[in-house]
């Protein structure tokens, strides 16, 4: 492999790590979620699966 | 009180704690709230948007449980404060749907009576009448519709049962305000209105919220932040005049509503012969809340967890491993020797492979967890826990924040809402993230491998028991010196609803560990992929100027292996050397990072020409200069002790400044934390070195 490409793409795979750090902790300062955690129970509730009125019949 | 047509109702779900009402909010919404068979689970309003039954859209809030509008801890405050409107992101809801538990209707029926004095439109879902037959209780529907004035609906919310009427209840516009509640005391009564009329709130909540500031105790009345001196003063001279007249303000309204209960009961509650005896639940309790067979029962339980985990998930961890294995050959093998080929065999698979393996193991420690909060044995724990946690000053409704942090410390932490008092709270938020919680699987499971590879696995079940109990020991120990030294205070009863015990609903339990299993996934592929990609460079880069310098002294030049050496002073005492020293660093962002980092670390450094060995095996053959092993028996323990009383998880620091609202406890936390898991690991070691172990 062309060392140039080569470090290119890892220059990529590294910077867009970090950038998903600091996406992801503008996106939780911008939701007010209460903190990083996966399992924190505070997170906006995922998209309601809407139901028919029938659907439960 | 009804709206316009088009616009969205707002409706709120209440009632006791563990009557049945996120499994009504999940039915209803086609959310997943978290449901269990124990009080106290949902500590916070929620809410979610359905349709009724002509397809008109409702927003449903499912408020935590509460036993009365007088309120005693944070989470019922949330439930008071949205049914009296004082929640300004909330508006009062436009009806109530009041949760009652049909095999305990007159408990349940107090806190109904409060909210139809508030005079918002209510229907009244009577849940668990299939639990109620079974106890031989007998319910006369029309009785009940009579004497409360409000529809009146069976339900058995856990099998979909009266989903379609309680939908087309909903839908009847305008629903029509409660017609009855409790008769007060005329002179009660007088005062009650007389109060009402100088609030400044809502005139349709008034009257409920002048009978609630009645019978709250003088210094509760002090305490009171929502109304303004004027009104606290009128209040005073209110109850002044009550005294004065002959009647307690505080007992009055009590009286007054259960003698309506009553009334109620007599008419539309009947009590079939054969339920004076023993239930199966009262034999059962008799063995597993026992002083001696209940502790038996507990530990037996968790072995036997601990042996499954490491028995049933031996097969799919196989797997797992021999795939990730082929993943990293294959891609060996397909691309050049480069940097791009290290990071992502080294780097990305061998840190998310790392820990993508434990999946298995947390698939059954939350299937085990699951069983045991759907059949009510959660409760029989706090119970047996009470009588060790009244000795260390810990409040008996500590212990459910505790058994939820086992899963995760963060909703543990946030279940302390249901403790009234600021100071408990504060012991039991401090001392919860010492139960060991999932992330710590990994690491234990990782560390006994390389402890006791050939061991049988009862044996291994036997050390990862030691280390959930030396958790629960530290958390008891941590809490007994902050009862007696920070934050002191007496200790109260523990009042707690045995909830009858139920078999478990499968689907439940499959759709929590489906989710918890793939919160894992994503988190392996999202913030354990960047931080592998980012440790990997860290591990690889600045290169060293000689082309011909080993991977094992590359590494060791390089950033990571500089932040390594850095602290290696401060963990040398502690057995470690600098890579672990690495791992460490690493996971402080989460504790199962160590795992994926010590992969990183070693495949790094194995250089190009090697295959990913298994990292159980790659530990066990470290060595260091002197070629002694660097994983001996005591510095595995050493690290799975300090892994159970460190403080290692951003998320939970994020949460307890957020619960605490203070960077005080938080940053507390993480000193006292840290300096006991220092100091436990090195009288580990150093213990261990004394008396001549390796």
């Amino acid at each position: 492999m062309n060392p140039l490409v080569d470090q290119l793409l890892v220059a990529a795979l590294v910077l867009g790590a970090l950038a998903f750090f600091v996406v992801r902790y503008l996106r939780k300062r911008a939701s007010g979620k209460a903190c990083g955690g996966d399992c924190c129970p505070t997170q906006k509730t995922p998209n309601a699966k809407l139901q028919t009125p029938n659907a439960k019949r | 009180m009804s709206d316009p047509p088009s616009a969205v109702r707002h409706i709120a779900i209440a009632g006791n704690p563990n009557c049945g009402k996120s499994t009504i909010f999940n039915v209803l919404t086609g959310l997943r709230q978290k449901v269990g068979n124990y009080p106290g689970v949902t500590v916070e309003k929620k809410t979610g948007r359905f349709f009724g039954s002509h397809g008109e859209p409702m927003e449903l809030l499912d408020l935590p449980g509460s036993y009365s509008l007088q309120v005693r801890s944070p989470d019922e405050a949330v439930a008071r404060d949205v049914l009296l409107g004082r929640q300004p992101d909330t508006p009062r809801p436009d009806a109530i749907i009041c949760v009652v538990d049909a095999s305990n209707l007159e408990r349940n029926l107090y806190l109904v009576a409060q909210m139809l004095e508030l005079q918002i439109p209510a229907v009244v879902a009577l849940n668990m009448v299939d639990v109620a037959e079974k106890n031989g209780i007998v319910i006369d529907l029309m009785a009940l519709r009579e004497k409360l004035g409000v529809p009146v609906l069976p339900m058995v919310a856990t099998k979909g049962v009266g989903f379609i009427e309680l939908r087309q209840a909903l839908s009847r516009t305008p629903l029509p305000p409660p017609p009855f509640c409790a008769q007060m005391p005329i002179v009660l009564e007088r005062e009650t209105m007389a109060l009402a009329r100088r609030l400044p709130v809502d005139p349709a909540v008034a009257r409920g919220e002048a009978l609630l500031l009645l019978t709250l105790h003088e210094q509760a009345l002090t305490e009171l932040a929502h109304h303004d001196r004027i009104v606290i003063e009128d209040t005073r001279a209110a109850q002044a005049r009550l005294h004065t007249a002959g009647l307690d303000p505080t007992s009055a309204p009590v009286e007054a509503r259960y003698r309506w209960i009553g009334e109620i009961c007599a008419a539309a509650l009947h009590r079939g012969g054969g339920a004076f005896g023993p239930s199966v639940s009262d034999r059962l309790d008799g063995w597993l809340t026992h002083r001696v067979w209940g502790w038996a029962a507990f530990l037996a339980m968790m072995l036997l967890m601990f042996f499954c985990i490491f028995t049933v998930a031996a097969y799919p961890m196989e797997w797992i491993d021999t795939g990730i294995g082929a993943l990293g050959r294959w891609l060996g093998g397909f691309l050049p020797a480069s940097d791009l080929r290290s990071l992502l065999t080294d780097g990305v698979i061998a840190g998310v492979g790392g820990v993508v393996i434990f999946l298995p193991q947390i698939l059954i420690l939350f299937f085990f967890l699951g069983i045991l909060e759907d059949t009510g044995y959660m409760a029989r724990a706090a119970f047996i826990m009470d009588r060790l946690m009244s000795k260390v000053g810990l409040h008996g409704k500590s212990f459910i924040p505790m058994l939820s942090s086992f899963a995760c410390a963060i909703p543990g932490i946030m279940a302390t809402r249901t403790i009234e008092n600021r100071k408990d709270r504060l012991v039991t938020i401090l001392v919860a993230p010492l139960m060991s919680c999932s992330a710590r699987l990994p690491v234990y499971a990782l560390m006994i491998a390389v402890l006791i590879p050939a061991a049988s696995a009862l044996e291994k079940a036997g050390i990862m028991l030691c280390m959930y109990l030396l958790g629960i020991v530290a958390a008891f120990a941590m809490a007994w010196l902050f009862k007696k030294t920070l934050l002191r205070g007496e200790t109260p009863m523990l009042l707690l609803e045995m909830p009858p015990y139920r078999l478990p609903a499968w689907k439940t339990i499959l759709v929590r560990m489906w989710e918890r299993g793939f919160l894992f996934l994503r988190r392996a592929g999202t913030v354990i992929l960047a931080l592998s990609i980012l440790l990997w460079a860290l591990a690889t880069y600045p290169k060293p100027s000689d082309p011909a310098t080993s991977p094992a002294d590359a590494i060791a030049q390089s950033f990571a292996g500089k932040m390594g050496h850095a602290i290696e002073p401060l963990i040398r005492p502690l057995g470690y050397d600098w890579k672990i020293g690495i791992g460490l660093i690493a996971s402080f962002a989460a504790r199962e990072v160590f795992v994926g980092t010590m992969s990183i670390v070693y495949a790094v450094e194995s250089g190009p020409d090697e295959d990913l060995a298994p990292l159980r095996d790659t530990m066990r053959a470290e060595r260091r200069a002197d070629g002694s092993p660097v994983f001996t028996p005591l510095v595995c323990l050493g690290l799975m002790v300090f892994y159970v009383l460190a403080m290692q998880c951003i998320s939970t620091v994020a949460i307890v400044r957020r619960e605490t609202n203070s960077w005080r406890w938080p940053l507390f936390q993480i000193a006292y934390m840290t300096s006991l898991a220092w100091v436990a690991a090195l009288v580990v070691y150093q213990g261990g070195r004394l008396l001549g172990w390796t």
